[in-house]
């Protein structure tokens, strides 16, 4: 009886709500502490101010994407063009700035453009021609890489000298890349906490044909959230710029499903309607701090993916029994 | 007296603490239909999961053809002949009506391959003895929600089952479908079959119930011949209170003119309907499911495009054409289909009282919390919500609850026309009565109120003018004094043709 399922969920205490909604997140976190107890028994160098400020910008780089991307999925979206885009940003940006500073400002400018014309592209899709998001991301993928390496197969373009010492640059002991990270994920929490937009998009999340029922202007926010989720893969190819110093066209391949992986990883569901930021956070730090550690340990790449997919089970399995 | 069927005796069942069911005993005969009604919350359901053994109970006793039966698993109840259809049918969608019925235990050749014309020849045996016509290879997907239910119907006799519960089945039937399901429901006990009915609508129980038992707070209040009963005692005994008061009556004045539709059409079934409406009246739409009543909610609401015609509020130009202009000129839609349509089954109740007004519980697009806090709390004050904290996903809330969380969130819109497309359905005799309340106080604020319902003792209980829909159109207005059933479903039927001469 639904009203006895009520009292027994609500009976149980608002710790047992507790706990469901924030099982994944805590974790995750108990998970990256035992690495970290890991990395700090195992290694030296792994607790060291360089290694950490390393981690940090590392994390910065996958988890400004995951949070566009966590938006997306909240509103039971998927983005799968990502990388092909981080691709195409640094590409465009780094022919654009071609090493001068006077051409920092238009590169930036290029490069944010085109992250606002894809999500465009992508809002009028799904919304006007109602394909599914995946199919959607899934053509804009093939199509963004077949653009990238059409522009060049060989690194091209220059970074000029502030956008290159950007990468370096720290304020205290913090990478910039990673504080504008821990900004990005400040904002992201106060805008699903007190914003309109961010109600909308656990609305359209929650159940679409309600939001628009309910005066929720389902358009407009999937073109908002498409939108943000291409800027951050526009931001990410700059901060690639600053890293590597030219347009280099091997950069972006699989961040679509690093950042899917983090944000499942952090309790988001993939149905809609749920989502947490901090749980987020905690999928890409443990993806950063897992990375970092098999390094230093000396592990193969690929047995470093196998370590993913393994994390990604275990994760997801283990909510399941939290949820239940 | 034979010896019974089914025992359960002195059973009691608690949740956490909360006492759900206590010494609760029920007991049937072979071949005869009981009606097992109440509110909700009452323990029918917590009652029929015990005896599926889904629940454990905390005392008490089961027998059922002389066997113990309380430890049972679910597959040794099922085996042993009870069957419970569930108001959420369980069928796969893409699979045909045959497949659908023998899921899980389909017929083998000796080879150990699937035994297709077993498969098809025993369902079409089964529904014959329904005396349903029904094609065991179309899809279920192609069917329709009465004809799933037929196929869940069929699934329990393949079953053996000599004792089917079915939970709330008229909740998703309407008209004719529910004559069908009435006769199926007298063709199995013909053929020896035990019935539980559980359902809230007392008509249905008087049709088909040999016996009805009335449960309220987890106790059983009588068990009685229906012979024994009338309506209003019935109500009296499930709510306590008498017939009379469930359709409270004001002398409301009439007020000005509110909404005015011309000529309206979509591309759905809805084909040239003029309506006025006015301040502080209830305007109550009767007709058949598919006649077009839905679909004129959703055409004054802006939810589907108009292909003709306009909807304009009286004195005003302004018109609209998505759900959010429409809330904003005033109007407000309670859509049918609570769980598809009106809420947000897992997200909070705060979110689902206040998503259409967070553009005024903003600035500049930052949501004011703590305004946010007070109308949620308002809202519960006002309409007495049962919740446990805002935060509550909706889909732990009972049926009436849920309704009034949907009631709550319109009412915050202030607006001057409230379309309730079917607002009591599945909520139980006194929540609707709190709906009926409510409706009356806002008819008294001025409010005007379109009510479409299946129910006819409703809509000629609530409304000052009934429009009747058939094929689209409207077939017929009657005024409260010369409306009775009749009359309606005659409309409904016949169509306009004959209304104009009444």
């Amino acid at each position: 009886m639904n009203a006895l399922g009520g009292i027994m969920r609500g009976g149980a205490g608002g710790r047992a709500l507790f706990l469901r909604r924030n099982g994944p997140i805590i974790m995750v976190y108990a998970f990256i502490l035992l690495l970290v107890v890991i990395g700090a028994t195992q290694s030296e160098r792994f607790l060291t101010e360089r290694n950490l400020a390393n981690v940090a910008r590392q994390s910065a780089f996958l988890g400004i994407v995951a949070l566009g991307q966590m938006l997306v999925i909240l509103t039971a979206g998927i983005d799968l063009s990502v990388g092909s885009l981080v691709k195409v940003s640094i590409l465009v940006s780094a022919i654009v700035m071609n090493g001068e500073s006077a051409n920092v400002v238009p590169a930036i400018l290029a490069a944010l453009a085109l992250g606002v014309l894809v999500g465009l592209i992508h809002g009028f899709l799904i919304n006007e021609l109602r394909i599914a998001p995946f199919i959607v991301t899934l053509a804009s993928l093939v199509i963004l890489k077949g653009i990238g390496l059409t522009i060049s197969s060989s690194p091209v373009g220059k970074a000029s000298r502030e956008v290159m010492m950007f990468y370096v640059q720290k304020v205290g002991p913090l990478p910039v890349i990673a504080l504008m990270f821990f900004v990005l994920v400040i904002l992201t929490m106060l805008l699903l906490r007190y914003t309109v937009f961010g109600k909308h998009l656990v609305a359209v999340g929650g159940n679409v044909e309600v939001a628009h029922l309910s005066g929720v202007p389902v358009k407009r926010t999937r073109y908002g959230v498409y939108v943000i989720c291409s800027l951050t893969a526009a931001v990410t190819g700059l901060l690639w710029l600053s890293r590597m110093g030219v347009g280099d066209p091997a950069i972006g391949d699989g961040i679509e499903l690093q950042t899917i992986t983090a944000v499942i990883i952090g309790g988001t569901s993939l149905f809609g309607g749920r989502a947490s930021v901090l749980g987020t956070l905690g999928g890409v730090l443990l993806l950063g701090i897992t990375a970092n550690l098999l390094v230093m340990l000396g592990v193969s790449q690929f047995i470093q993916g196998l370590i993913q997919g393994v994390i990604i089970v275990a994760a997801v399995a283990l909510y399941k029994q939290e949820g239940d | 007296m034979s010896k019974p069927i089914l025992e359960m005796r002195g059973i009691s069942k608690s949740f956490a603490g909360v006492q759900a069911l206590k010494n609760v005993s029920f007991r049937c005969q072979a071949g005869l239909v009981y009606g097992l009604v109440g509110e909700n919350g009452a323990g029918k359901s917590t009652l029929m999961k015990i005896l599926a053994g889904v629940y454990k109970a905390d005392a008490g006793d089961i027998i059922y053809k002389g066997m113990p039966r309380l430890s049972a698993s679910t597959g040794e109840i099922i085996a042993s002949g009870i069957s419970i259809i569930y108001q959420e049918l369980a069928l796969v969608p893409q699979m045909s009506v045959a497949e659908n019925i023998f899921l899980g235990r389909e017929p083998r050749t000796s080879m150990g391959l699937l035994d297709l014309g077993r498969l098809y020849a025993r369902s079409d045996e089964l529904l014959s003895r329904l005396g349903v016509a029904l094609d065991t290879r179309s899809l279920v997907s192609q069917l329709t929600i009465a004809q799933q239910q037929l196929v869940e119907i069929a699934k329990a006799l393949s079953q053996d089952a000599d004792l089917i519960v079915m939970d709330e089945p008229s909740a998703i039937l309407a008209g004719s479908e529910l004559d069908q399901l009435f006769d199926i429901i007298a063709a199995l006990k013909a053929q020896g079959v035990t019935i539980i009915y559980i359902s809230h609508r007392l008509e249905e129980v008087f049709r088909i119930a040999d016996e009805v038992t009335v449960l309220k707070d987890g106790e059983v209040v009588d068990s009685r011949p229906i012979g024994q009963l009338n309506r209003h005692t019935l109500v009296r005994l499930m709510v306590g209170r008498s017939l009379d008061e469930i359709f409270p009556q004001t002398d409301h004045e009439q007020g000005d003119l509110a909404l005015i539709a011309d000529d309206i059409a979509t591309d759905t079934i809805l084909d040239g309907v003029s309506l006025r409406l006015h301040a502080g009246e209830i305007l109550g739409i009767a007709g058949m499911v598919g006649s077009g009543r839905t679909e004129l909610a959703r055409a004054l609401f802006g939810a589907d495009p108009l292909t003709r015609g306009e909807v304009r509020l009286a004195g005003a130009t302004p018109q609209w054409k998505t759900p959010s202009q429409a809330i904003r000129a005033g109007v407000a839609l309670v859509p049918e289909d609570r769980k598809s349509q009106g809420l947000f089954t897992a997200l909070s109740v705060r979110i689902n009282v206040t998503i259409p007004i967070l553009s005024r519980l903003s600035r500049l697009g930052i949501v004011r919390r703590q305004t946010e806090e007070q109308v949620v709390e308002d809202a519960r004050q006002r309409l007495s919500i049962v919740m446990t904290s805002p935060e509550q996903e909706t889909q732990y809330l009972s049926g009436g609850n849920q309704q009034k969380v949907v009631l709550a969130k319109w009412l915050e819109t202030a607006p001057a026309v409230i379309i309730l497309d079917e607002p009591t359905r599945g909520v139980d005799v006194g929540a609707k009565f709190e709906i009926y309340k409510l409706m009356r106080q806002l008819n008294d604020r001025g409010i005007a109120i379109i009510m479409i319902s299946s129910e006819l003792p409703e809509v000629i209980g609530m409304s000052d003018r009934i429009l009747v829909m058939n094929d689209g159109r409207v077939a017929g207005e009657l005024l409260r004094e010369n409306a009775d059933e009749e009359r309606i479903i005659e409309l409904a039927t016949l169509g306009g043709a004959e209304a104009q001469s009444a």
